[in-house]
């Protein structure tokens, strides 16, 4: 029985009073010049540290957990609150006014996409194994989608998987593995019948990444640190009961991957980023650097700010609309289309106005901070499906447009033309 | 290029400056190719002495277009530009716009023999690196407002002394020579601070771009020697911005294109869907606007040039130098982008060189002041 949204308002309150501690002067006020002025989206951070920002991450997810907020929307049985997105937005909006630490490094691929897939195609078993290790901040997961050869064809997946008795046997590579380095647990396609046309002979599979055979390792991002990795899997023995869905129906479950990925990057708000292109950080920014009276550099704020209020708005109304456990639709890839748009517009905005002072460290704050948003913003081009394919996903499916001629879906896989880079 | 009556200005396609282009570029490629540029990026110095040695001894760049008289070879703009074009394309980390393009064009507008002929045969030949700086109220380059940051005094025993911070100094940790445009009681004023000065105190920065270099420079009762008259640093400066927003834009048209190269030739490389990635028209049009967006910057780039060179009697360096500047810096960054995106994940990664163009054309870009400043200053340059 859900809870009254006011009395789940106060819980939610003495919660947070009792385990953190509330930002002063509310969640828009910025003070120029104090604290940390790192304006971060991937982490830049050398291995030991960043290894207790992941500890400090899962500890304060465990405290959500155990105390009634680690999966709001999930169900009871998994160790979920069975509430609605309502809740959950609430509370995201009541934490937003404390100092907490960034969970990303689980929330973004474990939480916000592998879950979900867990919750909709894994066994009984399995669900009661993985979801509240998952929600209760203990298991990492990541999206083992990605290879050389397949990356906006995901379809193309090459990584075999083999049959052997009650177990299947995984040999392949994946690649742009965010996460992977700090997870335990990783859902992986698999090609498991080449005969079959490419989409129909894909199989889903968790895999325990503490198996032999599996090697991780971190590739290092243009933005500096290394977020990704090459995840190279080599007779690595999974059980059978750790597939998703059936045999060769492993699109399916990628597919709820998917678009709960474009749902999860499009609706990101938070972190040093999402604070940095808020509109009081921008007035700061302003300011400090003399700007605040200048007409062009005025109107230009304005207009990114319709631009990112409107996105929020979307987001907010489609959140609304969800009930936990309804997919969102294709629609989602114009959140992420934008979120990508936004930040990328706003990094070369701040980069206008810091001037010289962005392309050599002075050591004043507020500066040279935002090479590292501004070094991040490719990937969001890119990430969880390129700018081109959001775009063809928009035109494909909600306005019906006809798929670009000569794209082949009906082929066995073993007949189509792959790229030169491809292993097989 | 216009149709102007001087016989003398060089063609950037004359057979002599294409020999000039290949010779540069073959130098490079075996000399500083990625891998190099890569060792020369992490290095303290940020640029390679045998490189920089040969570049003057087998090639003669440092002296191409300086004056005849201190040991240059007067080759004139058009060439200076094949030559930055290829640096651009290769990212060579050299101490060669600061030295050879600002702290001599400055030495030369400033109308100084005697400044001229102690410090051009030395960049001529490679064996002095200078820089120029014009340091505003942040420390970067002076765009017009505000006061300059470095002030000039007169010392007790005669000549000047300086005190302030430029704080964004071009090669400032490596110069050897360092000129200063610095606020003297007569006005603006061109002063040369040799870079073992007494008083000074010089920190490498950490860069965006790690094949461009910056320094911040403290001066406290610096001894500087004045060049040309005191309080004239104005027109010189003014002249000095014409030839290296110029240079720049020459450079940044060859860093482009190496972008567009790049990603062409990805496009038709990469296999996805069972096609050339360069067979989808989302991919073909994106390729198609960085050329037309290289080849708007490379007209611009070149016209600049040729003006500068007098090929058009009625032109206006000012304004054209003004316009490549903009079209030009724009364009670098818009392409570098575009190039990760046609990689895809690859592009994103440090091993690839997509964000080394990525970060040389951000650092470009905002060298002299940014957008807010080359707007302006394109607008001011034809009268509005
Ligand atoms: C920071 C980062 C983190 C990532 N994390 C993960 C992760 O955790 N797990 C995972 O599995 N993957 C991850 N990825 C991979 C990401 O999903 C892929 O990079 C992306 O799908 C593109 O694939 P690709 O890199 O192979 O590029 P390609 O698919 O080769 O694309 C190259 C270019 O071709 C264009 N293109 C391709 N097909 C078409 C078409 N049909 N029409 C028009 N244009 C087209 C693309 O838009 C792009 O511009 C990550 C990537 C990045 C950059």
């Amino acid at each position: 029985m859900p809870i009254e949204l006011d009395d789940f308002i106060t819980e939610v309150r003495g919660f947070l009073d009792a385990h953190a501690t509330r930002r002063t002067g509310g969640a828009g006020d910025v003070q120029w010049g104090v604290g940390e002025d790192r304006i971060t989206y991937f982490s830049t951070e050398a291995p030991e540290v960043e290894a207790k920002a992941v500890a400090v991450a899962k500890a304060w997810q465990r405290t959500r957990y155990e105390n009634g907020f680690g999966w709001l929307t999930g169900p009871t049985d998994f160790g979920g609150r069975g509430l609605t997105t309502v809740h959950e937005l609430v509370y995201d909006s009541l934490e937003a006014e404390y100092d907490v630490p960034d969970t990303g490094v689980l929330a973004v691929v474990g939480l916000g996409m592998i879950g979900p897939t867990i919750l909709a195609h894994g066994q009984e078993k399995i669900k009661q194994r993985y979801l509240p290790a998952m929600y209760g901040g203990d298991v990492i997961a990541c999206q083992l989608f990605s290879e050389p050869a397949a990356g906006s064809d995901l379809a193309s997946v090459e990584t075999k998987a083999v049959r052997e008795g009650d177990e299947w046997v995984l040999n392949g590579q994946k690649v742009w593995t965010s996460v992977a380095h700090h997870a335990q647990l990783g859902l992986a396609l698999c090609r498991t019948d080449p005969d079959r046309p490419k989409h129909r002979g894909i199989t889903a599979f968790l895999v325990d990444l503490s198996l032999p055979g599996v090697d991780i390792r971190p590739l290092r991002q243009m933005s500096g640190g290394a977020d990704f990795n090459e995840v190279f899997l080599t007779d690595v023995h999974v059980p059978d009961d750790h597939r998703l869905g059936e045999v060769n129906d492993g699109w399916r479950v990628a597919l709820t991957t998917l678009m709960n990925e474009r749902a999860t990057v499009g609706g990101e708000t938070g972190g040093p980023a999402g604070r940095a292109v808020s509109l009081p950080f921008l007035r700061e920014l302003l300011r400090a650097n003399g700007r605040l009276d200048d007409p062009a550099t005025r109107r230009e704020l304005a207009s990114l700010y319709a631009g990112q209020a409107a996105a929020e708005y979307m987001n907010r109304q489609a959140l609304r609309k969800l009930r936990a456990g309804v997919q969102p639709g294709p629609e989602a890839s114009v959140s992420k289309l934008l979120y990508a748009q936004n930040l990328t517009r706003a990094a070369h905005f701040a980069a206008d106005v810091v001037g010289p002072k962005l392309i050599a460290d002075t050591g004043e704050w507020g500066t040279f901070s935002w090479t590292e948003l501004l070094l991040s913003t490719p990937a969001l081009r890119i990430l969880g499906g390129t700018e081109e394919i959001m775009k063809n996903i928009l035109a494909e499916r909600v306005l019906g447009l006809p798929k670009e001629p000569g794209i082949d879906t009906k082929s066995p896989f073993r007949e189509l033309r792959r790229s030169a880079r491809s292993s097989a | 290029m216009s149709a102007g009556d001087e016989t003398t200005v060089a063609d950037a396609d004359s057979e002599e400056l294409l020999a000039l282009r290949e010779a540069v570029r073959d130098f490079l490629a075996a000399r500083s190719d990625e891998a190099a540029v890569r060792e020369v990026m992490i290095g303290e110095r940020g640029y390679d002495e045998k490189v920089w040695s040969q570049m003057a001894e087998q090639l003669g760049l440092q002296s191409l277009v300086l004056p005849e008289a201190h040991g240059g070879d007067d080759a004139g703009f058009v060439a200076l530009s094949v030559v930055l074009e290829e640096m651009g394309r290769a990212l060579l980390p050299a101490p060669f716009f600061s030295s050879v393009v600002l702290a001599a064009t400055a030495l030369v507008a400033a109308g100084d023999d005697e400044a001229a002929g102690r410090l051009l045969p030395g960049i001529a030949a490679g064996t002095t690196l200078a820089t120029l700086a014009a340091p505003g109220p942040d420390g970067a380059w002076h765009t017009g407002e505000g006061a300059l940051a470095v002030a000039a005094s007169p010392a007790d025993g005669g000549g000047l002394v300086l005190d302030g911070t430029a704080g964004i100094v071009l090669d400032g940790a490596t110069a050897d020579e360092i000129l200063l445009v610095v606020a003297a009681p007569e006005g603006p004023t061109l002063v040369s601070v040799p870079g073992d000065a007494s008083g000074l105190t010089r920190t490498a920065l950490r860069t965006l771009d790690p094949t461009r270099r910056f320094a911040s420079l403290t001066l406290a009762q610096t001894p500087a020697t004045v060049i040309g008259q005191p309080g004239a640093a104005g027109p010189v400066l003014a002249q000095v911005l014409d030839v290296a927003t110029a240079a720049l834009a020459a450079e940044q048209v060859g860093g482009a294109r190496a972008c567009l190269e790049t990603a062409t030739a990805y496009a038709k490389d990469r296999v996805q869907f069972g096609r050339q990635i360069g067979s989808f028209q989302a991919v073909k049009h994106k390729l198609a606007d960085m050329l037309a967006r290289v080849q708007l910057a490379d007209a611009a780039a070149r016209e600049a040039a040729a003006v500068l060179d007098g090929a058009d009697p009625e032109g206006d360096p000012g304004v054209a130098s003004a316009v490549a500047h903009i079209v030009a810096s724009e364009a670098y960054m818009s392409v570098a982008a575009e190039n990760i995106q046609v990689h895809g994940g690859i592009g994103f990664t440090w091993e690839h060189p997509a964000h080394l163009y990525f970060r040389r054309a951000k650092s470009s870009q905002l060298l002299f002041g940014g957008p807010n400043a080359y707007h302006e200053r394109l607008l001011a340059r034809v009268g509005i």
